[in-house]
Formats: structure tokens, C-alpha cells, sequence
């Protein structure tokens, strides 16, 4: 039994947008269980546009925004106008049939719509419902809305980052939406296994605020028992030099070198000849500047891909800094087969990143890309829910469901 | 005096019930990522061993330190973060496979870097879970890993700080807490499916932090592909695609800001009073704006600084501006709504106690531990470890 099946059996309704909520339930859906994502024409996944215009509509950009793609794939997608009676009466439905939902919507939208936990709950005793608000259910900020960029901004993590002399500094790239992504599936599984265990479902709060401190916690520890915050030491280390970022050859090319033992340095004394001049840690930790000059002028004739080849070779801890293209070129990536290609209408053959776990030596194989909007609602509302072709067609002229996604006027 | 909670921490809720109750995990490694997986399973419930070295595990040497009196073994915060509520016995690292502890167990999660030799876990015939840097294959198998080369390797590192460089290394551990939280996710996804009967033999997990903190950047390289890359590194709290975005000063303290749609930013020039900006339909697309940051920012700076953090925070987010305020390693023990939440809890080890993050996700009626106690180096030898298993 390969990763790809381990939960087949097991329905999940995702209800959620962006990049947290999808990539939870994708990563179940990457291990086989049924995802079914629940859009509407007017309500869409703003990850496939946050400034959608008529023109973009008519140039299809819903079924070509990579983000949207990413996230998605092996899911099954329908259209449902949630407003509509109809359209929410179908979700109940749905939900009735399923094991899991999963939502981020901000805290007020599901209870207006008299679809938060206990209506759900009302009509399946056993389902399992996660909840991944940026700041949580509860609480005073319970309705407060976020991207993964002000998520970060509220864990403290920025105070960590960089020097005393820069404000404090963001890590970006919205990690706080990856690493809610990552929790919300740690979430939806615990849930999943104890209904499995005992038959029992239940609601299931996250913050996805609190899922970034973890990630402090180093400064969130050193508060706790010094009083005090970590000194902002920028990319210096108390204990370690050489340890920094050291420029390369070629535009904006750098490396990584952390020194963390004398066996290392005397590695790279070897390698850089220039580096004699100093002696042990406490020389090297009192004359970091000059340390750090001198190894920048080594660094700055070579190559950095290869420079970290050969450190790594001599047991020196060192990464080139990669950016998305290298990404693409990265010899482990390349060698453990971590992207894989699928094949999607509108944008043809596109890389996709594995499971970072595997059963063995192989990456568990995936299927099939992201769905197009309302692609399913055939298999779905006719398959599971035994909708025949005629009440599909009254559906899409009452505008529950359809495949095109509409301007709200 | 180390600060605490100003409650009980130990749980919250009635049901003593737990997800996992009755899974034995057991962790022979204490690294970050081992530990920190097996800390999610402790916190809802798992029998977590560590089997440790009589050295004691790597956390064990991290810091934070709680301060001591000269003299006396340093004791890491660190380490009591990642592994209360679990269990320590002393075992002969060279033979593991005879350990009373790993015979029992449902799961064993480990490094191989920290193993003597690769026989040590040989003739094992339960689930495992391996956690290295870079997974078990492939040509970094054997490289030196850190939290920095991970951000390096992943893309994050580089677009992090001044424009003209050097970037910017990360702080801490972060990239082994991914790597822990994946695998966790990999051990259980693969435990249910044995549960449900959908997989039929014990699995043998390979678990990379390099590719598990690939969850943050993995789109620079779709982008990439399709010839559409980020733009290069912008400047302290200037990123893509939009402005802005960033951590500005009030009068007061920091606000974070992120103003992406064209209804954000009108209304974040209203907060402002930014009424030359308001009704310029060329700043309604985020991109424009992004390259007019020059433009527009010593405006914000200036209208920001007369205002206090928390009103325009509450302000803004009463006008679906999300906002945030971006509080110091002090301020975050005492937020209101963190406060409300327990968001952070007690941990007991020897004579201290101290705050430390509570677990993210909530399971309302099977809630997790909040906080615990940290067993000693050892203390639980001799442990019938037949009698916990269910």
C-alpha cells in the first residue's frame, strides 16, 4: 500500500481559500482520502485572483494562478452558492455524508450562514470540523481578519530576526499561511484518529497565530526564564565564527558558512590559507569583523554551488542560497525525484513538490492537478448526492452552481 | 524568578480523555525535529519514551538555560519545552533493538545521525520514523546540516534583508520545528491508514526537513518555471507582491501591515487620512503600488507616527484592514487575546517553572495537555514498559 491510499475511505469538505486551509486538506488528499473543495462563481478562492476583472475572467486567469494550483491538486472542486438555500441545503447534505471540514474563513461568516459547528453537527453527529481563523475561534480578536504576512507579524518572530539596529524584521514569503497549512493537517488527522478510535467527531480550534510561536521559541523560552528578550545578533552566533552570509561570484550570490566546531575550522583554515592569521574561538569571536572580512574576500572569487560542494566535502556546514530557479536545478531535489510534473488544462505541465515523507525510497506518486472551478459538480452532487441531470441544469440556471466565476455586482 | 501563567495549566476542559491514549512512542535521537514530533503526540496523550544515551539527549545541551548557580549542570528551557509529559530512561544506544521500551513500541522516531551505527535499530519489526536534514538518499544525504542551511537551501534566506545584502539568517530552531511537525504529520497519516486497514505492514518513514520547510517556498520555484520570478530581495520589510507590507513604528510601538486588495488599501489611506492617495485609481493594483513605494511610504511613515499602535490596530481591523500589532518577546506573555487563549502554558522541570508555547490546534472535546512536567535524565528505568501498552 503506497502513501497515496492510506486514507482512502476518508471525505473531506473543504470549505477553506488561500494557502492554509487548502494545503491542509491537500496534504490529506495527497495521502488518498476524498477532498472535495467547495467554491462558488461569486465566491471563488481568492487565491485564484484578489483583483479579478471582466478581463480576466474572459482570459480564464481562475484556472491559471499557480498559487491556486499548488494547493489543490487531487481534490475534487464544486460550486455552491452558500447564500442560496439550495446551495446550502447541498453542503448540509454533503457534510452528512462526510467525515471531515475543514474552514478559514473569518470567525463571523459560517455562523451568518448558519453553517458553523452546531448546524453541521446537527445533521452528522460525527463529523470532525477544523477551524483555522489566523487568530482563533475564541477569544477577543476571534473575528479579526489576517493574511499570512500579519500572522507573522503577531508571533513575535519578527523581534527575533536580524540586528539591534534594524526595526523588527519580517521572514515573509507569508510562512505563517505554510506553517498554519501544516498544523491545520496535524489537526485534521488527531481529529480523524480518535473518530476512528472511538466513532467520536468533535470541533477543532487553531490559531494560526499560535502556530507560528513554536517557531520562536527560543526568544519565547529566553524571555520566560532570563525576563529579558535574545539579544538580535543579526547573523553573528555568541558561540560560533566564522558564521554569516558570505558574498559570491556573480550577482547577488551568496553563501552560508556556520563554523560550529574546531575540527571545521581547522577544515577551512586548509582551504583558505588567508584565514592563518587567526587562532582559537575566543580570537576568532574577538576579532569577528576582521574574520568576516577576510573570508568575504575568499568567498567573493567563487562559485557558491560548488563552494558548498566542496565544504561539505571537508565536513564544513555550508548551503549555497538558492532562489526559485536554482530550486529548480537542486542536485537532492533532482537525485530524490521531489518534483513531480502534472499535466492541467490551461497551463499545461507544471512541477509539483512531493510529500516531504516517504514509505521507502520513492515519493508517493501524484494524480491529478488541481480541478478547474465547478470541474466535479457532476461526480459530486450527482454521484454522492444522486442529483440527476435535470435538477444539475436547474442548479446552474439558478446560479447555485456553475463554472465560470462571476463579478459580485 | 521565571514568569508563569497566571492559571492551571495542566488542561483545560473536562474530558481527561486523549487522542492517544495508549500509543507508545518512543524517541531514541532528541533532536529538535525527533523531539518535537514526539512532543505532539505526548501532548495529546501518546506514552512518549525518550530512550536517551547516558550522556543525555542533544536538547539537553541547547539553549536557552535556566538560570543556575554556579557550579550546578546547566538545565535547557529547551529541552523541558520539547519533552514534558514524557518519559526518560537510560539505553544502550549500540543495541537498540533490545531495549524493553522500543520492543513495545507502536513507533519509533529517530536521527541516524545520532545513532553509533546503522545496525542499531537492525531486526526492528515496527513502524519507524526517520527525521534527518536532508531524507535518508539522495547526494546532501551525509552534508552538515543546520536551521541556516535549511533557509538557505529552501529560497527563504535570500529574500530576507537589505537590498544589498548580506541576507539575513533566521532565527533558532525554526526549520527542525517544521521538520518535526511534517513528520509528525507522515507517522500519524501513516498510522491511520494502518488503523483503518488500509496498510497492512509496518512503514519505514523518511522524513527531510529540507524538503519539509519546502512548504514555504516551494512556489518561488513554480513561479520560476513559468518564467515569473519573485524580483529579488527588497529591503528590510519590503517584499512582493504588494505594499504595503511590512512593520512600520507608531507612537508607541509596531504595527504590521498588509494592505493587498484595492477595498484594503482604500481603506488604509482613510485610517490614514492618506487623501492623495485615496483616489488614484493607478495605487488600486498591488503591483503598482509596490513599485511606487518610494512614493508612498515617507506619507505612511509620517501618518503613522501620530497615531498609537493599538487604536489603529482595533481601528483598522474594524474596517477589514488586516492590521496586526507586532508585540515584543515581553508583550506576547501579556496579549489579551493570547492571554484568553492560553496560548502559552507552565512547564515544571527540577525547581522552575516557565511559559512556554501551548500546542497550536485545540481538540475541543479531547483537549491537550498545557503545560507538564519534565521528567529527570533516567527517571523512569526500570519502567514495565509491557504494562503501557494497550
Amino acid at each position: 500500500m503506497s502513501t497515496e491510499k492510506l486514507l482512502n475511505g476518508l471525505r473531506i469538505i473543504d470549505l477553506s481559500m488561500g494557502w492554509a486551509g487548502p494545503l491542509a486538506a491537500r496534504n490529506l488528499a495527497d495521502m488518498g482520502a476524498q477532498v472535495i473543495k467547495v467554491e462558488s462563481c461569486t465566491h471563488f478562492d481568492w487565491w485564484r485572483s484578489w483583483e479579478a476583472t471582466p478581463e480576466w475572467i474572459e482570459d480564464n486567469g481562475a484556472e491559471k494562478a499557480l498559487a491556486y494550483l499548488s494547493v489543490n491538486r487531487n481534490k475534487l472542486d464544486i460550486t455552491l452558492d452558500l447564500e442560496n438555500p439550495t446551495g446550502r441545503q447541498l453542503l448540509l447534505d454533503l457534510v452528512a455524508q462526510a467525515d471531515a471540514v475543514i474552514e478559514n474563513y473569518s470567525g463571523a461568516v459560517l455562523p451568518k450562514l448558519k453553517l458553523d459547528y452546531p448546524h453541521l453537527k446537527a445533521v452528522n453527529e460525527q463529523i470532525v470540523m477544523v477551524s483555522m481563523p489566523a487568530f482563533g475561534t475564541t477569544g477577543p480578536w476571534a473575528n479579526y481578519r489576517a493574511y499570512g504576512s500579519t500572522v507573522e507579524h503577531s508571533s513575535g518572530l519578527p523581534h527575533l530576526t536580524g540586528s539591534a539596529h534594524q526595526p523588527p524584521t519580517m521572514q515573509h514569503v507569508a510562512l505563517g499561511d505554510a506553517i498554519g497549512g501544516l498544523n491545520g493537517t496535524a489537526a485534521l488527522l488527531t481529529a480523524l484518529w480518535h473518530k476512528q478510535k472511538t466513532g467520536q467527531g468533535q470541533f477543532v480550534d487553531l490559531s494560526q497565530v499560535e502556530c507560528l510561536i513554536p517557531l520562536g521559541a527560543e526568544g519565547v523560552l529566553h524571555q520566560s526564564v532570563h525576563n529579558s528578550p535574545p539579544p538580535r545578533t543579526g547573523n553573528d552566533h555568541a558561540d560560533f565564527a566564522p558564521h554569516g552570509v558570505y558574498p559570491c561570484k556573480g550577482d547577488d550570490q551568496w553563501i552560508l558558512i556556520q563554523v560550529m566546531s574546531e575540527a571545521q575550522w581547522q577544515a577551512l583554515q586548509n582551504l583558505c590559507t588567508e584565514l592563518n592569521q587567526f587562532s582559537d574561538i575566543t580570537d576568532r569571536l574577538e576579532r569577528r569583523s576582521a574574520l568576516n572580512k577576510t573570508l568575504a574576500q575568499w568567498t567573493a572569487n567563487q562559485q557558491s554551488s560548488e563552494l558548498m560542494a566542496q565544504l561539505q566535502s571537508l565536513g564544513i556546514t555550508a548551503a549555497t542560497l538558492n532562489n526559485g530557479l536554482s530550486l529548480l536545478e537542486d542536485e537532492q531535489h533532482k537525485a530524490r525525484g521531489y518534483m513531480q510534473w502534472l499535466d492541467r488544462a490551461f497551463v499545461g505541465k507544471q512541477p509539483h513538490p512531493s510529500l516531504p515523507f516517504r514509505n521507502g525510497s520513492d515519493p508517493s506518486p501524484l494524480n491529478t492537478p488541481a480541478p478547474t472551478l465547478g470541474q466535479h459538480n457532476k461526480e459530486v452532487l450527482g454521484g454522492i448526492l444522486g442529483l440527476n441531470d435535470a435538477e444539475l441544469e436547474k442548479l446552474a440556471l439558478e446560479a447555485v452552481i456553475g463554472d465560470k466565476p462571476k463579478l459580485e455586482t | 524568578m521565571q514568569q508563569q501563567a497566571p492559571h492551571s495549566t495542566e488542561t483545560k476542559g473536562s474530558s481527561q480523555t486523549k487522542p492517544f491514549d495508549g500509543l507508545n512512542i518512543v524517541d531514541v535521537s532528541g533532536t529538535v525535529a525527533t523531539s518535537y514530533a514526539c512532543k505532539l503526540f505526548a501532548d495529546y496523550g501518546a506514552t512518549v519514551t525518550n530512550v536517551e544515551p547516558a550522556q543525555g539527549f542533544p536538547t539537553r545541551q541547547l539553549k536557552p538555560f535556566i538560570p543556575s548557580t554556579p557550579g550546578e549542570e546547566p538545565v535547557s528551557a529547551m529541552h523541558g519545552y520539547l519533552h514534558c509529559n514524557k518519559a526518560s530512561v537510560v539505553g544502550n544506544h549500540n543495541n537498540l533493538a533490545t531495549e524493553p521500551a522500543v520492543t513495545q513500541a507502536d513507533l519509533i522516531v529517530y536521527d541516524p545521525a545520532t545513532l553509533p551505527n546503522t545496525d542499531s535499530l537492525a531486526g526492528i519489526n515496527t513502524n519507524t520514523c526517520a527525521i534527518s536534514w536532508f531524507g535518508l538518499t539522495g547526494p546532501y544525504a551525509k552534508y552538515q546540516g543546520s536551521d541556516g542551511v535549511i533557509h538557505a537551501l529552501t529560497g527563504l534566506m535570500k529574500g530576507i534583508g537589505e537590498e544589498a545584502g548580506p541576507p539575513i539568517i533566521p532565527n533558532g530552531v525554526q526549520a527542525q520545528i517544521v521538520g518535526g511537525l511534517s513528520a509528525f504529520n507522515g507517522a500519524l497519516g501513516h498510522l491511520l491508514g494502518q488503523l483503518m486497514g488500509n496498510l497492512k505492514q509496518p512503514f519505514a518513514l523518511d522524513n527531510s526537513i529540507f524538503e519539509a520547510n519546502m512548504c514555504m517556498t516551494d512556489l518561488m520555484a513554480i513561479n520560476a518555471f513559468n518564467e515569473n520570478p519573485l524580483p529579488p530581495r527588497m529591503g528590510i520589510n519590503r517584499f512582493p507582491p504588494t505594499y504595503p507590507l511590512g512593520i512600520w513604528p507608531c507612537k508607541d510601538g509596531w504595527l504590521g501591515v498588509t494592505a493587498l486588495t484595492p477595498s484594503q488599501w482604500r481603506a488604509f489611506c482613510q485610517l490614514l487620512s492618506l487623501d492623495d492617495f485615496v483616489g488614484v485609481d493607478f495605487f488600486n493594483a498591488s503591483i503598482n503600488r509596490l513599485a511606487s513605494a518610494d512614493v508612498l511610504e515617507p506619507a505612511i511613515i509620517q501618518a503613522l507616527a501620530t497615531h498609537s499602535t493599538e487604536a489603529l490596530f482595533h481601528k483598522g481591523q474594524a474596517m477589514r484592514i488586516p492590521l496586526a500589532r507586532v508585540p515584543t518577546m515581553e508583550e506576547l506573555f501579556t496579549v489579551d487575546q493570547y492571554v484568553s487563549r492560553q496560548a502559552f502554558s507552565n512547564i515544571s522541570m527540577q525547581d522552575s517553572t516557565f511559559l512556554a508555547p501551548s500546542i497550536p490546534f485545540r481538540l475541543f472535546d479531547t483537549p491537550p495537555h498545557f503545560g507538564g512536567r519534565v521528567a529527570a535524565l533516567g527517571e523512569d528505568n526500570g519502567l514495565d514498559f509491557a504494562e503501557t501498552k494497550v
